[in-house]
């Protein structure tokens, strides 16, 4: 039927192209009044899909916001070293030019038992603490700072050889809290991952099954277009839309819940960042990963649409 | 556009339902298919559309053998057909306006062209005032000829109508076959299925019998022979 039409109304059909993104629109803005033709099922349909992707969305953003945080922190990991009690200023400090020749060394700086207890007075107020002290029972303290290319196995390999010398009781690795913390959230953040995984399925079969009702509610359309020349794709195409928008409604609600949420954590969430003398700077849920969401969930939604499509629609054929 | 059947057969499980069947229709030409029900009329429309293919021998419309047909191209060889049914398969979630766009919608011609092309075919089955009807609210009759605008709106080279009087009373059914004539006149060519000998040994046209399977007469000679 391509080419001209015989003389008479009308110019005949479109351009292959033209028709096919008249076509396009044409089901897009079908998908919309089909929505909104049965509102209470299908905005039940986007509730259940934004619900299943803000969990893992919201866990994930919150991971990584932490992770960005602790990135910030900056702080290059340290060891203290505790001599023996014992040992005098000038042992400590032959020590500590010993421990600054070990390969993997930065620097050491000595703090002296004295000083780390007018320090430490200071910082506590505990000055009642000092007349009841007949000796300081603090020992010298070397800070070593570590070259910055070693690595968490390399230090704690230091840690323990520096342990085996002679006049000194004690080694501390101060980064130890803080990988404890960066393992705990690479742990959060591969469950939140896992959820997303799941979650995404969850979407792509719930939205398919609420697509395949459609399909079926639809059987006498479908057949009569395929009998008069539509073919799958002329079929298919609103419902690749209904999928895609619903995907889309699902994420952009999702998204709100999740700005809903961080609103009601913002005090909560801003205190812990003060106690720990850091502002609330890092956005945990921006514009941005809203933009993404919304798009993850429309391919989710078309994919849905085409499994379903795919699972159904061709074994509608016209008896 | 030409048709031409050579030596085709079709076969369900045990049952054949068309045996042996050759003939040819020239572009241009009309011709009634009559028979008992069961003789193989449906059988030989669903194979002309491809919604079955031939079990031996082969099918072939304006030259090209369907055969040679894939899945994929059913959809745009069947754009060549109006097809009017006998139950006129018509939705009843859209206005008898929208109805009749469908074919044109599908082929992808512009809303000014598809207004005045559906306008044009709802004058021709005399149902313009209907246009925003549901067909719900139509008689038979009428959505019988909602069907048959349907049918020729998109100006098909091949009209098929299977039993398109099969529910209506007489004069509708005369009427109704005017409207064929009238398609054929332009140049269309019409096959129609039909069991009301009386109505169609009136019509002047070429009429193809089946009986079992097997064509038993091919010629205008036979015309009114029943």
């Amino acid at each position: 039927m391509a080419g001209p039409s015989p003389a008479g109304v009308g110019s005949g059909p479109r351009p292959r192209v033209l028709a096919w993104a008249h076509h396009h629109r044409e089901a897009a803005a079908k998908s919309v009044e089909k929505l909104f033709r049965e509102p209470i099922s299908n905005m039940l349909t986007v509730f259940v899909i934004a619900i299943a992707l803000a969990l893992p969305t919201f866990g994930l953003s919150l991971a990584n916001a932490v992770n960005q945080e602790i990135n910030r922190l900056d702080a290059p990991p340290q060891l203290s070293v505790l001599t023996e009690a014992s040992l005098t200023l000038d042992d400590a400090k032959r020590l500590a030019e010993k421990i600054e020749r070990q390969p993997g060394v930065a620097s050491v700086k000595i703090i002296d038992r004295d000083t780390a207890l007018t320090e430490f007075i200071e910082a506590t107020g505990l000055d009642a603490l000092s007349s009841r002290l007949d000796d300081n029972p603090l020992p010298h303290t070397l800070w070593l700072y570590p070259a910055s290319n070693i690595r968490s196995a390399g230090l704690a390999q230091l840690s323990q050889d520096l342990k085996a010398l002679p006049g000194i009781a004690e080694v501390i690795l101060d980064s130890q809290w803080l990988e404890r913390l960066e393992a705990f959230i690479a742990l959060g953040r591969s469950i939140a991952l896992a959820l997303g995984v799941a979650m995404a399925l969850g979407v792509v079969l719930t939205l398919g099954n609420t697509l395949r009702l459609g399909i079926e509610s639809r059987r006498e359309e479908i057949v009569v277009i395929k009998l008069i020349g539509g073919g799958n794709a002329f079929a298919r195409r609103p419902f690749l839309y209904t999928g895609a928008l619903m995907g889309a409604l699902g994420g952009l609600i999702s998204g709100l819940l999740i700005f809903i949420t961080l609103e009601v954590l913002n005090a909560p969430i801003s205190q812990l960042f003060e106690l720990y003398d850091r502002s609330a700077t890092v956005s945990v849920f921006g514009f941005q990963d809203f933009i993404l969401l919304v798009g993850v969930s429309s391919v989710l939604g078309w994919i849905s649409a085409c499994y379903s499509v795919q699972l159904h629609l061709a074994r509608i054929q016209p008896r | 556009m030409d048709l031409f059947f050579d030596r085709v057969g079709k076969r369900f499980d045990q049952r054949d339902a068309l045996i042996d069947l050759s003939f040819s229709m020239a572009s241009g030409e009309m011709a009634f298919l009559t028979g008992h029900s069961g003789a193989g009329k449906s059988t030989l429309l669903r194979l002309l559309l491809l919604l079955d293919r031939a079990s031996s021998g082969e099918v072939s419309v304006n030259g090209r053998p369907l055969s040679k047909i894939r899945e994929s191209g059913i959809a745009a060889y069947r754009r060549d057909f109006g097809v009017v049914f006998q139950d006129h398969k018509l939705l009843f979630d859209r206005s008898v306006f929208h109805n009749v766009a469908l074919p044109l919608e599908i082929a992808g011609f512009t809303k000014r062209d598809i207004d005045r092309r559906v306008r044009a075919a709802l004058d021709k089955v005399g149902l313009l005032d209907r246009e925003r009807a549901s067909p719900e609210m139509l008689s038979g009759g009428e959505q019988q000829r909602v069907g048959i605008a349907r049918a020729v709106v998109a100006r098909p080279k091949i009209l098929i109508a299977d039993e398109p009087t099969g529910n209506l009373d007489p004069q509708l059914s005369a009427e109704i076959m005017g409207l064929f004539a009238a398609f054929n006149s332009v140049g269309v060519t019409v096959i129609v299925a039909s069991h009301d000998l009386a109505l169609i040994s009136r019509m002047s046209q070429r009429i193809l019998t089946l009986k079992a399977g097997r064509l038993i007469t091919l010629n205008n000679d036979l015309r009114g022979d029943h």
